[in-house]
């Protein structure tokens, strides 16, 4: 099975995370989502449907965000829209200030090196 | 939410995601239309192609909510399930077929392992042992490779305390019982106070004999199986310490032993000594304080070895005693050698022969139906092979493929299991029922937890293997290839028909070894029943008769109660002649004597030549039916007061007198002053088994006799008609002279023949049982690829019909095509047959291991079943219809 790659190119959660962000900016469908997240990053993330529909459903799962059929007032069609949940919320600070954590050792780590290299 | 309510909101979870994808996948359609300004059929392809597999999304969307293994799992059950209910037969001929195969291994290996594997019954039974006397080195006993002991050795042996905890001597005995019912007689055995301590049982009621009982004057006791105790005193406690009447005499019941404790037990020790089939009961041995000369060797002994004394270390401290009885006993040196055989392997016996045939049929009828199995699980994943593509297609991942299969064969396996259960506690109980009785610790055998975990380790295993084959087959499909094939010729097309078309030869090769070996079987049982046996068996009535010395002190008081008997027999209305004698035909091995031969002098260091000896009665020639070939049988007047008589069987007078007439020749038995002259010949008689060559023989007159052996003896009665008519009127007669003397193992001698043949029939009807299921099983292998081939070679025979074919071409291709297929198969289970040969050398009488008609009408009837197997499908073959052939495409 190797349809897992699009997730882990990036690391453990890492969707999730934007997901959750792009979520607490405003709700949104999954065909907006795909949008945001691509818009938001320069079109360097390219978030895939097939990884997308799995991590919205863990997060379904674990509560962290809620969803409603509605219809769109833009397309006029029948969408289900993502909200977050309060739980999604402190999920998501929790996961930034860990991320900012880890980003920073990264960086310690491999900072004196780039410089030396640069 | 609870995992409950979970279950229940599961599928308008999965419905919101189905609709939420659609609603996806349509959007981004739009989408693309709009930024490309392409029509919506154009950006439908461009979309699906951007979203991905839209079956796999969906799914992996659904495991985030399910217990991924668990459910997965009972999907694929479920879905199994739906698989067995599409194809019934299919699913119902392997659980058959498996379980049968499986079943019977079973059932074999339940009886291996009561007979050879399973520990015997009695307390740490590793350090029990059976030490045999053996005759000296070169010395011809009759045949006796293991002999029993002496008085004299067994007391030294009892002082063998630094290799035997415990040592106890036994010899089987009949008793008379009376005063309770009518009179029965009772299989027992004489046993040393030290017989139950070294055996290590305890008795289930009361106590053992004290060292003091085992001693003459004080041997009035007895213990009673626990059978007994139950069918002749209603299981009733109060009988012990309380006295009951056995061969005249008072004995008090002191103990009961716990249930199926019967040693010793015949089918358990040696064939050649006597012992009872099941011991009813034991009294002490009581040996004389002072043994007198000429003791014979009767005592079987059992011995506990010391803690921690191997086999090899008590038979080197054997060895040391041999030596020192040498040196004790001058006279009889070289007499006192042993062998010491574990109890264990001494209960087993022979058993081990038969169990291996059984073993060998049983094996091949398991891989016979492993080959058939293997070949329809081929052919099935073949026909399945275009749904595992459209299934991957449709986005299915190998690994998933393969769970099912997986899955779907195990739970075949399970099924196989449970049919192969039941087949085996029904094989185990035929074999009881219907077994030989020969046989040890049938009466053990049992489908115990440990057997069946043996056959659910091949039930699993030959599920995961058949199973797992054509799913690794299947999991390999090339989607593209596979799908571009219309499924009548694939390329997988090409390497299935070959693979079966082996297992095919395989299962007639195999099926012809194991048709061979019942053919050879089935030819020796009728060889043994067309041998001459010495006697004819039919109308002849047989019983046994003790009698007890209380009332019957000497061979006086014992030759008149014959000399009243046999007159009174002869006389009922429809016997035709009556006798006595000591050894009944297939009741067992005769004593034997040493003899000279007088006028011959015996060359320096020659040892006597041994015979066997048996005592008779007037008109007991004529009552077995055996035909005196020269000379007179012995006659009323051959009295203690006229010269001694004997008439010898013609192996002896071959023997000894090749070119001489013996009649008027002189035998010396040593125990006898007067030698006995030689009145008449008469033809050998078999003892044992009709298998068995006969040896010489030497009978003489009760009247004459003075060995005190006469108390047991046989009665034989040839009778008109039916030989159970006249059992009234003979019990009768013997109660008319002693009302204490039960008539024992009334039988007839068909019955004892055919009790005699009762292995041979098992292995027999085991053997052919197992061919047959082995040809059926190839027949449907050859049929099932045959009528195979057949469908995929439809188009083809369309067109050769088309091109002028007739109809009888194509009839014969197919019957070709069959013969073609079995044609191998016949020749390679010829060569394994030829191999096989030596193995089964020792089950055979009067045919050759290779027997060239055996061969050849097996391997013919192997062809004509081929044939037959291939006529339907040849004429399906022939009734196709080229048109409708050719459309199918």
């Amino acid at each position: 099975m190797t349809t897992d790659n699009s997730s882990r190119d990036l690391f453990p959660g890492a969707l999730e995370m934007m997901i959750l962000e792009s979520l607490r900016r405003q709700p949104a469908h999954g065909f907006a989502l795909v949008h945001h997240i691509q818009q938001r990053s320069n079109q360097l993330l390219q978030v895939e449907e097939g990884s997308l529909y799995p991590a919205l459903q863990r997060l379904l799962k674990e509560k962290l965000v809620k969803a409603e059929w509605t219809i769109s007032p833009s397309t006029n069609r029948r969408v289900r829209v993502y909200e977050i949940t309060r739980a999604g919320r402190s999920h998501l600070e929790r996961e930034i200030s860990r991320f900012d954590r880890m980003l920073e050792g990264v960086a310690l780590v491999l900072g004196p090196g780039r410089l030396t290299a640069d | 939410m609870s995992w409950f309510r979970q279950i229940f909101r599961r599928r308008g979870i999965y419905d919101d995601l189905a609709e939420e994808l659609d609603e996806h996948l349509e959007e981004k359609t739009e989408q693309i239309m709009r930024a490309e300004r392409v029509t919506r059929s154009e950006a439908l392809v461009a979309a699906r192609k951007a979203f991905g597999n839209q079956t796999v999304i969906e799914q992996r969307s659904r495991e985030v909510w399910q217990w991924p293994s668990l459910e997965s799992i009972w999907a694929d059950t479920r879905f199994a399930l739906r698989q067995v209910r599409k194809a019934p037969g299919f699913a119902l001929t392997i659980v058959l077929l498996l379980g049968m195969g499986i079943g019977s291994v079973t059932a074999v290996f339940s009886l291996v392992d009561a007979v050879l594997l399973r520990p015997v019954p009695y307390p740490s039974p590793s350090s029990l042992v059976i030490p045999w006397n053996i005759p000296p080195a070169g010395i011809d006993i009759g045949g006796y490779a293991e002999i029993p002991w002496n008085p004299i050795q067994f007391r030294a042996l009892e002082q063998e305390t630094k290799t035997y905890r415990s040592i106890g001597a036994f010899q089987g005995g009949n008793f008379n019982l009376t005063g309770s019912g009518d009179p029965a007689m009772l299989e027992g055995a004489h046993v040393s106070w030290g017989f139950f301590p070294a055996l290590g049982v305890e008795p289930e009621q009361g106590r053992f004999f004290t060292r003091e009982e085992d001693s003459i004057g004080h041997e009035r006791e007895v213990i009673l199986s626990d059978a007994l105790w139950r069918d002749r005193f209603h299981a009733d406690s109060s009988i012990l310490n309380r006295a009951i009447d056995l061969n005249g005499a008072p004995y008090t019941v002191v103990g009961i032993m716990p249930a199926g404790f019967a040693f010793p037990r015949a089918n358990e020790m040696p064939g050649d000594f006597t012992f009872p089939a099941e011991t009813e009961l034991w009294v002490p041995l009581a040996l004389p304080a002072v043994t007198p000369m000429f003791t014979p060797s009767e005592l079987a002994v059992v011995g506990r070895l010391k803690p921690g004394l191997s086999l090899a270390e008590a038979q080197a401290a054997m060895d040391v005693f041999a030596r020192r009885m040498d040196r004790e006993m001058p006279a009889a040196k070289g007499w006192s050698g042993s062998r010491v055989t574990a109890l264990q392997k001494q209960v087993a016996g022979d058993s081990l022969k038969p169990l291996v045939l059984m073993l060998s049929a049983v094996a091949l009828v398991l891989l016979i139906v492993c080959f058939n199995v293997a070949g329809l699980l081929l052919t099935r994943s073949f026909t399945r092979q275009r749904e595992f593509t459209v299934r991957a297609a449709l986005g299915a991942g190998r690994l998933r493929v393969l769970r099912q299969l997986l899955t779907e064969s195990l739970l075949l396996a399970l099924a196989r299991g449970v049919a192969g259960g039941v087949v085996a506690l029904a094989g185990v109980r035929i074999v009881k029922v219907f077994g030989p009785k020969t046989l040890p610790r049938l009466i053990e055998a049992g489908v115990d937890l440990r057997v069946f975990a043996f056959a659910f380790a091949i039930t699993l295993l030959t599920g995961i293997l058949f199973g797992l084959m054509p799913a690794l087959g299947a999991a390999r499909t090339n989607l593209v290839e596979s799908l571009k094939e219309s499924g009548q010729k694939s390329a997988a097309g090409a390497t299935h028909p070959r693979l079966r078309s082996a297992f095919v030869v395989a299962q007639v090769a195999l099926a012809l070894v194991l048709v061979i070996a019942s053919g050879l079987l089935v030819r020796t049982f009728y060889h043994l029943l067309a041998a001459d046996a010495g006697f004819r068996p039919e109308h002849v009535l047989t019983f046994e008769i003790s009698l007890p010395s209380t009332k019957y002190p000497d061979r006086g008081t014992i030759a008149r109660f014959y000399q009243q008997a046999l007159p009174l027999l002869r006389s009922i209305p429809g016997v035709e002649s009556a006798g006595i004698t000591e050894a009944i035909p297939m009741g067992g091995a005769t004593e034997s004597t040493g003899i000279r031969i007088v006028g011959r002098a015996a060359r320096k260091g020659d040892r006597p030549p041994i015979v066997n000896y048996t005592v008779i009665s007037p008109g007991l020639f004529a009552s077995l039916g055996t035909p005196i070939l020269r000379g007179r049988e012995v006659l009323d007047s051959d009295v203690l007061s006229a010269p001694p008589v004997t008439v010898i069987n013609r192996a002896l007078a071959r023997q000894y007198w090749p070119n001489e007439d013996p009649i008027g020749k002189q035998i010396l038995v040593p125990s006898q002053r007067i030698p006995a002259t030689i009145v008449g010949i008469v033809a050998d008689i078999k003892h044992s088994s009709l298998r068995e060559v006969p040896g010489p023989e030497m009978f003489e007159p009760y009247t004459q006799n003075v060995w005190p052996s006469l108390a047991l003896i046989q009665v034989v009665v040839r009778t008109r008609s039916e030989p159970a008519a006249v059992i009234e009127d003979t019990r009768k007669v013997i109660r008319q002279i002693d009302s204490g003397i039960p008539l024992a193992k009334v039988s007839t001698l068909l019955t004892l023949t055919s009790t005699a043949m009762a292995g041979e029939r098992f292995s027999m009807l085991l053997v052919s049982s197992f061919g047959i299921l082995a040809v059926l099983l190839a027949a449907v292998g050859l049929y099932g690829v045959i009528s195979y081939s057949v469908a995929q070679r439809t188009r083809e025979i369309g067109i050769r019909v088309a091109l002028g074919a007739q109809r009888g071409d194509v009839f014969r291709m197919i019957i070709g095509y069959g013969l073609g297929l079995s044609g191998p198969g016949i020749l390679i289970g010829i060569v394994a047959a030829l191999g096989m040969g030596r193995i089964l050398t020792s089950f055979l009488y009067g045919v050759s291991a290779s027997d060239p008609l055996t061969f050849f009408s097996v391997s013919a009837l192997l062809a004509v079943i081929a044939v037959g197997a291939s006529l339907f499908p040849a004429h399906r073959a022939a009734s196709i219809n080229p048109v409708e052939a050719l459309r199918m495409e």
